[in-house]
């Protein structure tokens, strides 16, 4: 075959150009200049790149508010930009507290704008059993650095997913996601509606509630109803956010439900919802982990973890998750949701046996073939050993 | 703390994993670092909703569906990887559509030789003497590639056998697709079909080496493409498998600072935490950008290497859109695997516009449940636009109006697939994800978000740089894998790139033992 006379300009002319070939690459090499080429973070996309996802921010609280004694809002600056976000997204938190290195995620409540002016706010309200946000409400001063991570997070309004117009169902400190949501369309920043059905158990426990009227009344896009679900008073719908209220209030045609707040409110969601009868595409849940594991007589395990080539023992129980256990013995990894979605605590999980609540695996196909778990939504069900770097 | 290795791989890409693991079959004593949680660099996946999306894989070549000729799972067997990976064989080359109504086509070609003449026979009557021929030409050139590649021990007698037996490459070397193509006297048409896959090189068929995309039409349609159903965040994570399996250590989640170079040889790296990591070959998976300007000192990089980086261009910058569609593939129409939208058939003026958001109309999108249906639970399915940008475009975009930029930029591409297909996919959209320059920027460090390395320019297309690689010699000690190096960024390249990186300092081991 190859002994077919082939040519493209004649046998002469095609030798020429082959030998050609040599001199032209030296000449095109030779002729730059023997300097370093730009830095990869020179470059306008990667400054761009950087600025959106910094690896971390060093926050400083400037103000801190106190909103009666229910929650505390509290808000920062850094010497350095702000990273730009998208309403809805959260911040991550990275906290040492004892001997314990934890991370949390609150959702960011002032609007992405005021991100480019060089300030964040977050809201943390008291729970029982709230271990890292008691800390932050005891301990977290004006003038303290923190440290986040770069925004997170997909509960956000996409024009080309969503509905134009949203019908968010906030349930109490899950108000933040969509409180930026209405400063960002405010701030001509999104272009959706708004109608946002906020529960809360009594009046006084509406957050923010002057600056969400005022919005609602001067902002035609912004409608907010208080649905209260311990108490009968003027002014207020009267039970919990279920089908009824939603189409009470929903506008005219197609609209998107977004929710956010507590596990109860998820559940009662899950048999309301469907009542609607709309397209699942147009329901978006911002993910929260669905609570513990109980068991009756939890069990104690071993983890071997293994971080770059060092193997250390920690003790797990049965009723906590596996990043809660590292967490806990000092054991910094690179979580950020907490709820099995983010996959930055992905680990190898080189032996042993743990559970994963239904619901909960959002692990890659590959992932669950090699063995690959996500520590933030595993509780462990026999000795464990882990490879988490 | 000091540690020591007979090698350390820098990233964990695709060069950098195959290159991993290939050492440690061969016993090396073997340390990988990724600074990110994951191996894969481009060749991963993410999970949104109920969809797992694939980040960037199209089509791989290099696993001889058809032929058996598969010389890249020819190394993932050698490296104990390839029975962790199920592949899926793909029948379609590629549906061609443009959107320019003056000349508007829509051409399905299959893969495989015969099938492929016969497709282009039925568009474009008569060509098939022509488009024989020209296939003719490519597996000539394929042989004398074969044979190049296959040489262990060079001898002088071999000049003589090149000079005799494979005249058809000497011949082409130094052309371009559109001027041998037109040589043979092939029709516009034919020709407008034949290059269909420009796209994926980001290079107009006017300065495209020929032998570049000969290879690339070879290796595709002769060959056979696959698809590897966990993803190609499967073929990562096999590859890491395996690695570890025969006595690797990865580290994750941690970055080299430094690579150290002592009397012009590299020794090992230090990492983020101070940690001392001597080595006797050092392979480096990062782009030269971050080598020469974050992590060797600027007096220890030869000269010639600095000017051959700054001699090169930085090639198409990515973007994509995954969409998660509510219906099934048959219900909305979507009845191809890959589709090339193209604004005009000339590619050289699809290069040009591609400079410009306004103007770029290119894509190349893949209905993923066209390589097998279960992809996506059922009565939903998986889409994924690719696009390509010539300039720098991105780097006017501010934070500011990044996101505005971002949607505005995907709801064109939607647009225009809708109108070139006449499938309506815009009220299905369940999940949607985008990623812009600066997303591979974020993800890979890749410079200005470039998605295929160093532009195949003419003066810089691969033969050449084959060539020159063999004459021109970097720092000993060191081995670049992966996107930047003599082949063209992407996973076939990028495999083939660190499998040779980790032989030739295998080889430099053995030569230092003897």
């Amino acid at each position: 075959m190859s002994k077919k006379k082939f040519s493209v300009n004649g046998t002469f002319k095609d030798s020429v150009n082959t030998i050609k070939f040599l001199t032209e690459r030296r000449q095109f090499v030779d002729s730059a200049p023997a300097v370093l080429p730009t830095r990869t973070d020179d470059f306008g996309v990667n400054k761009v790149a950087k600025s959106l996802h910094p690896k971390e921010q060093k926050l400083v609280i400037s103000r801190i508010e106190e909103h009666a004694d229910i929650a505390k809002s509290y808000y920062f600056k850094s010497e350095t930009e702000l990273a730009y976000f998208k309403a809805g997204q959260y911040l991550t938190f990275k906290l040492e507290i004892g001997n314990s290195v934890v991370t949390r995620s609150y959702s960011i409540a002032s609007s992405p704008a005021s991100a480019l002016n060089g300030e964040y706010q977050i809201t943390v309200k008291r729970i029982a059993d709230g271990f890292v946000s008691d800390y932050i409400l005891d301990n977290w001063n004006v003038g303290d650095e923190v440290i986040a991570y770069a925004p997170e997070g997909n509960m956000t309004y996409c024009p080309l997913r969503d509905a134009k117009n949203i019908v968010a169902i906030a349930g109490g400190s899950g108000i933040t996601p969509f409180l930026s949501l209405a400063r960002a369309i405010d701030q001509g920043d999104e272009n959706c509606t708004l109608t946002l059905l906020y529960g809360c158990r009594t009046s006084n426990e509406i957050l923010f509630k002057s600056e969400l009227d005022s919005l609602s009344e001067k902002n035609e896009k912004i409608n907010v109803v208080y649905v209260l679900s311990n108490s009968d008073e003027d002014g207020y719908e009267k039970g919990f956010v279920g089908a009824d209220i939603i189409k009470k209030y929903a506008p005219e045609g197609n609209y998107s439900i977004f929710v956010c707040g507590p596990g109860g409110l998820y559940k009662f969601l899950e048999t309301e919802l469907p009542k609607l009868q709309i397209e699942r595409k147009y329901i978006r849940f911002e993910v929260f982990s669905s609570g513990k594991k109980v068991d009756e007589e939890p069990k104690e395990f071993n983890i071997t973890v293994i971080n770059r080539g060092n193997e250390t023992v920690i003790k797990a129980s049965s009723n906590e998750t596996v990043l809660c256990a590292f967490e806990r013995a000092g054991i910094e990894v690179p979580a950020r949701c907490h709820t099995g979605e983010c996959g930055f605590c992905r680990s190898k999980l080189v032996s042993g046996k743990v559970y994963i609540p239904e619901g909960e695996d959002k692990r890659r196909i590959a992932d669950m073939q090699f063995n690959f778990i996500h520590p933030c939504c595993c509780y462990p069900e026999s000795d464990l050993v882990i490879r988490i770097n | 703390m000091v540690k020591n290795y007979d090698a350390v791989v820098i990233g964990a890409g695709n060069g950098g994993l195959v290159a991993s693991a290939r050492l440690a079959k061969e016993g090396k004593k073997t340390l990988l670092i990724e600074r990110h949680n994951l191996p894969g660099g481009f060749a991963t996946s993410f999970v949104r909703g109920r969809f797992e999306f694939e980040a960037s894989l199209h089509e791989l070549c290099g696993i001889g569906s058809i032929t058996g000729k598969s010389p890249l799972l020819k190394i993932f067997q050698e490296v104990g990887a390839a029975d962790k990976i199920e592949w899926v064989a793909l029948d379609e080359a590629y549906r061609l559509l443009t959107l320019d109504e003056n000349e508007k086509c829509d051409y399905l070609m299959p893969l495989g030789k015969d099938a492929f003449i016969n497709k282009l026979e039925e568009y474009d009557p008569g060509s098939s003497t022509v488009v024989t021929k020209i296939f003719d030409l490519i597996e000539s050139i394929e042989k004398t590639l074969d044979f190049v590649s296959n040489i262990e021990d060079f001898k002088p007698s071999m000049i003589k056998e090149i000079f005799s037996e494979h005249t058809d490459f000497l011949k082409v070397a130094n052309y371009s697709v559109d001027e041998v193509l037109k040589s043979f006297g092939a029709s516009q048409k034919t020709r407008d079909i034949l290059n269909g896959y420009w796209c994926y090189l980001g290079q107009p068929t006017d300065e495209l080496n020929v032998i570049h995309y000969f290879t690339m039409l070879h290796s595709y349609i002769i060959d056979g493409a696959v698809i590897p159903r966990g993803r190609s965040h499967q073929i990562s994570t096999a590859l890491l498998e395996a690695f570890t399996e025969n006595g690797g250590e990865a580290w994750f989640n941690t970055s080299v600072k430094k690579i150290n170079v002592e009397n012009g040889v590299a020794t090992g790296v230090v990492l983020d935490d101070g940690t001392q990591i001597n080595a006797k070959v050092v392979i480096c998976n990062a782009s030269p950008y971050n080598a020469f300007t974050k992590l060797i000192d600027e007096n220890a990089i030869p000269e010639k290497l600095k000017k051959e980086v700054n001699a090169k261009t930085l090639s198409a910058k990515g973007f994509a859109v995954f969409l998660g569609l509510n219906r099934s593939a048959d219900e909305l129409g979507l009845n191809n695997h890959t589709y090339f939208i193209y604004p005009t058939n000339d590619n050289r003026k699809c290069y040009e516009l591609s400079k410009n958001l306004e103007t770029n109309d290119v894509q190349a999108t893949v209905c993923l449940n066209r390589a097998f249906d279960d992809c996506s639970p059922e009565d939903t399915s998986i889409l994924y636009m690719t696009s390509i940008f010539a300039g720098d475009e991105w780097s006017k975009v501010s934070v500011k109006d990044y996101h505005k930029t971002k949607y505005a930029f995907a709801e064109k591409m939607i647009d225009n697939f809708e109108k070139a297909t006449g499938v309506k996919i815009k009220d299905y959209i369940e999940e949607i994800e985008i990623a812009t320059p600066m997303t591979y920027a974020r993800y890979t460090d890749a410079p200005a978000g470039t998605i295929y390395g160093y532009e195949a320019s003419k003066e810089d297309g691969i033969v050449k740089r084959i060539v020159f690689d063999l004459i021109d010699k970097g720092i000993p000690g060191l081995y670049f894998a992966g996107g930047y190096t003599t082949r063209h960024m992407g996973y076939s390249p990028s495999y083939t790139t660190g499998d040779m990186a980790a032989k030739n300092a295998i080889l430099a081991m053995e030569k230092e033992v003897k």
